[in-house]
Parts: C-alpha cells; structure tokens; sequence
C-alpha cells in the first residue's frame, strides 16, 4: 500500500531543503541556457512554474558527457594507477518525466543486466528519483503512443501530481516509502486531493494529440531495410549533427580517448552518435558511410533491433528529437510513412 | 516582408523548372511538423513542389544540401543564402550552371526563442503570429500582443545589409532595401568585457558544449569532408568534450570561416544549448570587413579571400 501525502507549493523549497540533507538534490534548471537537472541552489523552487521538461535529458547523470575512467602518473618507478572515487552523496532527481525514467529502465538493459557497468551502476543503485506527472505535454510528446503516459510512475521511487497550490506525493517503491515516512515536510492528502490528481493525470493525457501506431512496427521495419529509395528520401534533409541521439534519453553510444602526457595520463568516456559519418571509424571504418543508412540505423535501432534482444522499444516518446532538430526531422512521421510489404511487393 | 502570396509564384516557377527537365531537384521550404517551424523540402516531384511555402519563418540555410549533389538543382535562397552560394561557387564546391537560384527578398525571419520569452508562452502554445511592416502581432491565450521587428526578428537579420539575395537566376517578389542595422547589444556587452571577464564568459559557454556538432553540420562554409576536429594525426583537440577543447574547436572553425561566413546564424540557432556562437563569428565577419574590406558571397568571380594573396597587403595578421 503505498503511502500518498501533500505538499504545498509554497512549501516546496522546505522539501527539497529536507532530502538536500541526505542527498544530492537534482532539479531542473535553466541557468546554464538550456534546461537540464542541475544540483538544486537551495534556494529557488520556482521551475516547476516553466518546467515542462529539459533539453538535457536526465541520463546524463548516469551517463556524464566527460566520464574519467582512470588516470595514472608514470614515474621512474612505473605506472601508478588512480580510480575516481565513487560519488560519496546519494542523488535524488527531483521532477524527472515518466519518459525519462522510462528511459533509465530500458538503459539499464544494456548497462545493467546484460552487462554490468561499473560507472552506470555506482550512480544507478544510489539514485532516488521523485517523479513529476506531466500537465502539459509539449506538442512533440508521444509518449502515449508508446505504452506510458503523462503520469506513468513505473521506474519511480516517489511520484508528484499537480493539485490545486500543490502536488500531491505518492510513493511508489520500498525505498521512496520509506523515505516519506522519514520525510517531515509532507501533509496529510485529503480524498479531495486525491479525485484531483486524478482528475489532472486523465486530463494530461488528453493533452497528447501526436500519436503513432507501433503495432507490427518491427517487422515493417525489416521489410523494409533494403529499400534505399524511401531511406534516401527520408534522410534527404538530414544534417547529420548529433542532437537527436546527444540528447536522446535512451542512446548510450560513447566513445572511449586516452589523454596521454610524458608524465601520465588519463581515459575518457563520452557520448558518441551514429548520425556522425566518423562513428566507429577509429578502429575500423564506418559501414554506415552515406547518411540514409545511419537515418535508418537511428530508426532500426529503437523500433527493430531493442524490440528483438530486449523486448522493448527503444524510444520513450519524449520528442527531444523532434523539437530539437534543426531541420524539423520527424521520427514520428517517418514511422508511420514506412512503406508496406504490398507496396514493396509490387515493385 | 516575405509575402506569402508569392509562394504562387515560386511554386509556379519550381514546377515549370521540374516539368521541363531544367533541374532534376527543387530545394526549398516546406510547413513543418510543429507550430510555426518549416523544413527543408528536398524534391523531384512536380507534385511535391506544391508543398513549398515562403513565410517569416523560412529559417533554414538550404546552401548547406548543394555539396556534393550531382545534377541541376533549383534552390530558395534569401539574401543570405545567396551568399553562401556564391561562396560555394567561389569555393568550386558547387558550379554556377548547376543551380537555378529561385531568391527571396527577405525582411528577416522571426526568432521564436525571442517570441517565447517576450511573451513567456512556450511556442506550441502561441495561436498565431503574424509580421506586418515593422510590426509583429503574437495571438496567444485568447489576448495579443504587438511587437516591433527589431525585438522579435533573429540577431543576424536586424544586422543584415544584403536583405535581396546577390545572386538570382529567378527572384521572387521585389527587391528590398536594406534597413539602417540594430544596435547589438550581445555582443557589444562581450566586447565591454575585460578580457579576463571574457575568458569566463566563454569557459562558461562551452562548458555546457555536447558536442553534437550541429553548428558544423547545419553551416554551408563547413563544407570539408574532413574536419581537423576529428583528425588524429596528429590531433588537434580531445574529442571528449572538456570546455577547453570545445572552445578550442569553435574558435577554429570561426576562423576557417572567414571570408565564408555570411552572418547566417544558422550555427548559433541550431545549437540545442544555446551557446551564443555568433558573438564568435560575426566578430569574425566584423574583422575580416575592416581588414580585407571584404563581404563573403558578394561576387562569384572573387577569389576565395584565404586563397588569394596581393603583394601589397598588410602582413601584420601573420602569426
């Protein structure tokens, strides 16, 4: 039985104040020019007035743009070699949207279960995150059309509805139970609240007006690999630039640089992306040199090549793709534009 | 202003060009999928062509898809796009009997980051916007909201002295004059800065650089097939993204630029964190103006100005 408690807008900074004394606290900022999750100043509660959500998605906390691996020194000794210490505060994410938690559940597949990352998995197992049920989805969302919703709590720990000068707080596992238990700011929430959060998350999924229909999606997509013409059409205005995947909350390619001194070193990781046309060309070469193969390795990757190891599809419906693009390119419109088997047929 | 009514006419000419074999691809605008935004229309179907649209919103620098097209193309160019083309042509990267400039006399196209935070409303919620003369009418909330241009049009257009593209095979509407520029305020507060100010400033900015390279792959003067920003040997600068290495990387590719970069913007809008990369170049273009009293994309029978050399020229830019 979960625990369902209230807070008050006004009251919103006592909170963050409170679980700022246990953990890191994360919350939407826009100081650095762009929405992302940066540590909470303390003081300013006031995003959730424009907060609908960030341009940086939440995983970079897991998956940081500059990650060092190990550094060492060299001396006429030999080689000494260092690890970062792991982060000694827990981190609680204040506000993130279902589709980014989402999307943590479906990067833990690649970092988590079928293989264990040492880096994902310090930040992932000491991660609290409070979740914000979305009231007013962005044009671009589609995440109802991806099995979740404005409100959807799973990958939670804690889950806040907008209510009338409040949210009303919810707990969702064992570990956000036991955190508002030990959480003095919250009220008590009265039934009233209740029928109104409710009332709020139905109200929120009306909202999301851009839908698609993925059923069979994967085996479209596989009909439809070898089909070059509608890949170069499609790619045909692409740019090629690295936003949709950069800022993609499920992508988590990355590149791997060693930074090399006479008297030591270090190793890097950081984000890469299969739109670059150099992607991969390091160790061998790229053999997605021309664009419409890497448009069509974004796509397949998601909605064909996730569904068939993992079971899932690789997009959460955030739109950062769509409403971050240069040049107004449209996963969505793609999708529901793949060319059917009886058109290829007839060819 | 960019008359609507003319997309007849530019629809007229692309499908003409299309019909009789005269171009095997039109390049143009096309409404987007989200409000107020366009996108490129890349096409070979007399029929598509139908798609295209002119409206204050054509933001897009469409130079950028000529590189390494073979064939005819017909492609809309406002005056700064023009710009590019000609600099492409002087590049010998595009070839001027292979592209029919289809130009649009521009007024300057609205920037909706400046409409959203004059109005703060989110663009996906604003009902209408409309530009009229010097006015720009924002319908929002069941209100509206009048504007001047010069508080809601992009930087670079309020700077803009070539608004008629300078290169045209076709032009669509009337020629327009340039309009006296508007003062800058961003950049003449960077350049009131103390250099060590500056320095903070900029250490600041890239810091939040993801490296997506998007300035680069939406910019027509970035036209290498090879950048030295992913060079090995030797490198150049760390492809992971420290701000050192990121503002490194920028200040290089400003530099490449010169002589090319037609004060677009198109860097600075499409970069997804908002880091203000036209305070770099347009220094840049300000630069090689008062040096080499030189305008990229002005003259297609120019030299490249990197490419040329005159005996008498200042050397004091020599390192």
């Amino acid at each position: 039985m979960s625990i369902i408690k209230k807070i008050g807008k006004q009251d919103l900074g006592k909170l963050l104040e409170e679980w700022k004394q246990g953990f890191k606290v994360l919350a939407p900022s826009r100081e650095s020019g762009a929405a992302a999750f940066t540590e909470w100043n303390g003081k300013d509660a006031s995003f959730t007035d424009w907060y609908r959500n960030t341009v940086t998605p939440p995983k970079s906390i897991l998956l940081p743009l500059v990650e060092k691996m190990f550094s060492y020194t060299k001396n006429e000794e030999g080689y000494k070699l260092e690890t970062p210490p792991p982060d000694e505060k827990k981190q609680l994410v204040f506000g993130i949207r279902p589709c980014d938690a989402k999307a943590f559940n479906l990067l833990d597949m690649t970092f988590k279960d079928d293989y264990q990352d040492p880096y994902y998995l310090n930040r992932r197992q000491n991660i609290i995150l409070v979740g914000l049920s979305c009231k007013d989805p962005y044009a671009c969302c589609f995440c109802t059309s991806l099995g979740s919703s404005p409100s959807d709590s799973s990958g939670m720990d804690i889950m806040l509805t907008d209510i009338k000068d409040g949210f009303l707080v919810e707990s969702v596992s064992k570990i956000g139970e036991e955190l508002m238990q030990n959480t003095k700011s919250l009220l008590e929430a009265t039934d009233d609240d209740k029928a109104e959060a409710e009332n709020n998350r139905q109200a929120a999924i009306q909202k999301i007006s851009r839908k698609i229909d993925v059923k069979g999606i994967s085996e479209k997509l596989r009909q439809c690999f070898d089909d070059e013409s509608f890949w170069q059409d499609i790619a045909a205005k692409c740019v090629s630039c690295g936003i949709c995947t950069l800022l993609c909350p499920t992508c988590y390619c990355f590149d791997i640089n060693d930074e090399v001194t006479a008297e030591g070193g270090a190793r890097y990781r950081s984000p890469d992306s299969c739109s670059f046309s150099v992607y991969t060309k390091m160790p061998v070469e790229n053999p997605r040199s021309e664009k419409w193969k890497r448009v069509r390795n974004r796509v397949c990757h998601k909605y064909q090549v996730y569904p068939t190891l993992f079971n899932e599809i690789a997009c959460t419906g955030c739109g950062r793709c769509i409403r971050l693009c240069p040049v107004n390119w449209d996963i969505t419109q793609t999708l529901e534009s793949l060319p059917s088997s009886e058109v290829k047929d007839a060819k | 202003m960019i008359k609507e009514n003319n997309c007849n006419k530019l629809i007229e000419e692309a499908k003409n060009l299309l019909k009789q074999g005269k171009v095997q691809r039109i390049i143009g605008f096309e409404k987007g999928s989200l409000r107020f935004t366009v996108t490129p229309l890349i096409t070979s179907d007399t029929d598509a062509a139908e798609r295209l649209v002119i409206n204050p919103f054509i933001v897009n620098n469409l130079s950028n898809f000529l590189t390494g097209l073979k064939g005819k193309t017909a492609i809309v160019a406002k005056g700064c796009d023009s710009r590019s083309i000609v600099s492409l042509i002087q590049d010998n990267k595009v070839k001027r009997e292979d592209v029919v400039i289809l130009g649009i006399p521009c007024n300057g196209i609205i920037d909706l980051a400046k409409v959203e935070k004059l109005t703060g409303i989110d663009k996906d919620k604003i009902d209408n916007i409309s530009l009229n003369g010097d006015k720009v009418l924002v319908s929002f909330n069941g209100g509206k909201k009048e504007f001047a241009t010069t508080e809601v049009l992009f930087d670079n257009c309020l700077a803009c002295d070539m608004p008629t593209p300078t290169e045209y095979d076709v032009l669509i509407g009337e020629a327009i004059k340039p309009k006296p520029p508007v003062s800058q305020d961003k950049l003449n507060e960077l350049k009131e800065k103390l250099p060590a100010e500056r320095w903070l400033y900029w250490q600041e900015q890239f810091s939040h650089c993801i490296r997506c390279y998007a300035c680069r792959s939406v910019c027509p003067a970035c036209f290498c097939t090879r950048c030295f920003a992913e060079e090995n040997k030797p490198q150049w600068l760390s492809p992971t993204p420290h701000w050192q290495d990121n503002l490194l990387f920028q200040i290089t590719r400003s530099i490449h630029l010169a002589g090319r970069c037609t004060d677009c913007g198109e860097c600075e809008r499409a970069c997804p964190v908002n880091i203000p990369l036209r305070s770099l170049t347009k220094e840049m273009y300000d630069i090689v103006d008062d040096v080499f009293d030189y305008k990229a994309g002005t003259d297609k029978e120019d030299a490249p100005l990197m490419a040329s050399y005159e005996s008498e020229e200042a050397e004091d830019l020599f390192l």
